[in-house]
């Protein structure tokens, strides 16, 4: 197929600016509506066939995520510190974005999380807030993602989950032993768990094939395009549009604005590392929840000199990580978990807040595996970490599993990307400064959640349990709430259609939209609110109110 | 703030940290920032390393054998079956170049330490087995040991084309098989899994 290009000179409907879960979507949207679209993308091009089985490459070195050397960020938990260079927020700097490395373990929202302000009340230390939308309206979406991207699972099977209106497409993927294993101590405790729904297909389906079962989901992209990431599913549907031009190797780091207030288009650099300019009617940043803010704030203006769409002082606060906790496990037979999905089998029976813990905060658990270069690193308490004594320790790896808890993490103003005063990476652009800690419920849920993993591993036949640490938060993955949606623009940045309140053609859609956490797995919701965006800002344009 | 290049402590720190089991499974990016300067061009598809170009042929065999007792060899391999040494070499020649210096550093205090230690009269790599095992006994938690030690891991477990990981040795001692496709069922406790059991006032929606 011959890819649509679009020149620089020309003024493109829409710029897209991330090509990730939320931005290969909402270009999806605009493109099949009609609009033009160039998509930009800081990372390169990869087929499957250059995606490889190498932990080192791709845990270790930055083999397709944001890399230190060259995309340095400082570090700090305090503002009353001096920022220290450190990279702390993690993602795939590749077309494709974080949907080409994640997991891929796909759950929706629970009505709770939309209006837990008002059920749950406020909570000290925090800006707990309730979501400009409800479950019932970002329902539809939800359903799109699981059959437009693709989704396995079954539907139904938790009895805590919110209303579905349709099931899964495809069934769920093959339980592996760390699921029955799972779901044995679970169930013992009362517990319901279920088969995990997965953005990977455990069928043919949309041209893709089933997973090959190859065991490196996390951190990797799928080398046989079964993982629902965006570069294998909305993109090509976006380009066959005609509409459509994914530009990677375009790192953008400047919105271009005029004295009307209105976005122009975007200053980027070219895979030469010259400087370009690219004319839109409006642009929609989907950089991910660190990446937004920080171009935000380096796209200040005579006229918005705090940064772009910065006028509540929001942009770049709240920022949420997901704070977890969980246990490792040995068991007396080899369970292989370097074989198969990540995760197969998950519980939400502890997902909603509970007074009766004394402090805010809830989650899902997942029965989860992981590479063996990753895993030997680590060692047990007490175990020897050399001689003969770790040497048995290694040969134990196929018998180990985890039981991981994914949790919520409450929004502070003071947690926050900003830009730091004297560091900039290797292209001249100012780097980001990231302050972040957590908020003292956050670590008590996460001790909480480290106990009731314990408890489902030994009620399972663990023959050893190594609980989780839980330690002050240092970075993470899920990059959320930096650029939050509300009604009301002296408190959030968007509104709940993801404009801009301070700028009439400027979007943002990704893991900055979100009001509050979630509870450890965004991504379903991220591209359920980008179907949504899509659609609206699409009616928007068709109606010349952009 | 930091100087471009961390100081010796902070990488050794850095390469050499022990996380608990488990937990880094569930937080890798935390623990993939063991160096600044990272990168792997030059490794796509290349062949592994068959000679040492980085450390001296003295450096290396001090770092062998500590890497030697850190996974021993025996009826199953050990580092030096896997060529450990080739990666730690490799990794300090190429995506952690930068480090060589730090990691030089603290090679010297290791000697240095083990030459004042009661009864040497050795090279560390040259003295009795006995000798260097209480030796290390004493030195196991210093950053300079970790450092080893992870790089170690990682020559054990790492693909082939960075140098360790000979002929697959290190996944072999772990029981993981070198290919990349699997069916069900995957390990001893999902052989025979009957299927999962709706509970009680659910309904199962299926398409």
């Amino acid at each position: 197929m011959d890819r649509k290009t679009y020149p620089t000179s020309e003024t493109v409907d829409f710029i897209v600016v991330g090509s990730g879960s939320a931005g290969g979507i909402v270009a999806r949207e605009l493109a099949l509506a009609g609009n033009s679209v160039v998509i930009m993308e800081q990372g390169p091009r990869l087929d499957a066939h250059e995606f490889e089985h190498d932990e080192l490459k791709y845990r270790q070195l930055s083999g397709i995520t944001n890399n230190p050397a060259t995309n340095p960020q400082t570090f700090r938990t305090d503002a009353s510190e001096t920022a220290q260079k450190r990279n702390s927020m993690t993602y795939a700097r590749v077309v494709g974005g974080s949907s080409s490395h994640f997991n891929a373990n796909f759950w929706r929202l629970h009505e709770i999380d939309f209006m837990e302000r008002s059920v749950w009340g406020p909570v000290e230390g925090a800006d707990l807030v309730d979501w400009p939308i409800t479950y019932a309206e970002l329902e539809p979406y939800y359903t799109k993602v699981e059959w437009e991207v693709g989704v396995s699972g079954l539907a139904g099977s938790s009895p805590f989950a919110s209303f579905h209106s349709k099931p899964y497409p495809m069934p769920h993927l093959p339980i592996k032993s760390s699921g029955v294993l799972f779901e044995r101590g679970a169930r013992a405790l009362g517990l319901h768990p279920f088969p995990s729904p997965m953005a990977i297909n455990s069928v043919m389906y949309k041209g893709r094939p089933a997973c090959v079962q190859c065991g490196l989901c996390g951190g990797f992209a799928c080398e046989v395009k079964a993982k629902s990431s965006s570069v294998w599913t909305v993109i090509p549907e976006a380009e066959a549009s005609g509409n459509c031009e994914v530009r990677p190797n375009s790192y953008v780091f400047q919105i271009g604005m005029n004295d009307a207030g209105r976005a122009t288009g975007v200053h980027y650099f070219d895979g030469d590392k010259v400087e370009q300019f690219q004319n839109a009617r409006a642009v929609v940043v989907c950089a991910n929840g660190a990446e937004t803010p920080k171009l935000l704030l380096n796209s200040a203006t005579n006229s918005q000199p705090e940064g772009l769409a910065n006028s509540s002082d929001m942009v770049g606060r709240n920022l949420m990580c997901n704070k977890g906790g969980g246990a490792a496990a040995r068991f007396e037979q080899p369970l292989n978990e370097y074989k198969g999905a990540n995760v197969t089998m998950m519980l939400h029976d502890f997902y909603n807040s509970d007074p009766a813990r004394g402090f805010y905060g809830g989650g899902g658990f997942t029965a989860r595996s992981g590479g063996p270069l990753t895993w030997g690193q680590s060692v047990p308490d007490g175990t020897p970490t050399w001689g003969p004594g770790f040497k048995d320790y290694l040969e134990s790896y196929t018998h180990w599993m985890n039981c991981a808890g994914h949790g919520t993490s409450l929004a502070m103003p003071t947690n926050r990307i900003d830009i730091d005063p004297e560091l900039k990476d290797a292209w001249g652009v100012p780097s980001m400064r990231v302050t972040l800690k957590d908020h003292p419920d956050d670590l008590k849920h996460a001790q909480f959640m480290v106990d009731r993993a314990v408890e489902i591993m030994d009620a399972a036949g663990a023959v050893q349990i190594e609980p989780g640490h839980v330690g002050e938060a240092s970075g993470g993955v899920h990059l959320l709430g930096t650029c939050r949606m509300g009604d009301d623009p002296a408190t959030s940045v968007i509104d709940k259609y993801h404009r801009t309140h301070d700028v009439k053609n400027l979007f943002l859609c990704d893991g900055s939209s979100l009001p509050t956490s979630t509870r450890g797995q965004p991504t379903h919701t991220i591209e359920a609110l980008a179907f949504r965006a899509g659609e609206h800002i699409a009616r928007f344009a068709r109606l010349g109110e952009i | 703030m930091d100087l471009p290049i961390p100081s010796r402590r902070q990488f050794l720190t850095a390469v050499g940290q022990l996380a608990s089991a488990g937990w880094i499974t569930m937080n890798w990016p935390q623990i993939a920032l063991a160096a600044e300067g990272t990168g792997h061009a030059g490794h796509d598809g290349a062949v592994a390393p068959s000679e040492l170009k980085t450390l001296t042929a003295a450096e290396a065999a001090e770092v062998d054998a500590i890497s030697n007792l850190i996974v021993p060899g025996g009826d199953t391999p050990g580092a030096r079956d896997a060529r450990a040494l080739y990666f730690i070499d490799n990794s300090l020649g190429s995506f952690w170049a930068a480090q060589l210096p730090a990691f030089r550093e603290g090679l010297t205090e290791f000697a240095a330490a083990f030459a004042a230690s009661p009864g040497a009269t050795s090279l560390f790599s040259t003295a009795p087995e006995a000798q260097q095992i209480a030796f290390l006994e004493t030195v196991d938690e210093t950053t300079f040991f970790m450092a080893v030690r992870r790089l170690t891991v990682l020559g054990m477990l790492a693909l082939p084309k960075y140098g360790g990981n000979h002929e697959y040795a290190g996944w072999k001692l772990i029981g993981v098989e070198n290919r990349h496709f699997w069916t069900a069922p995957f390990g001893f406790y999902d052989q025979n899994y009957a299927g999962f059991v709706p509970y009680p006032g659910t309904t199962i929606q299926t398409a």
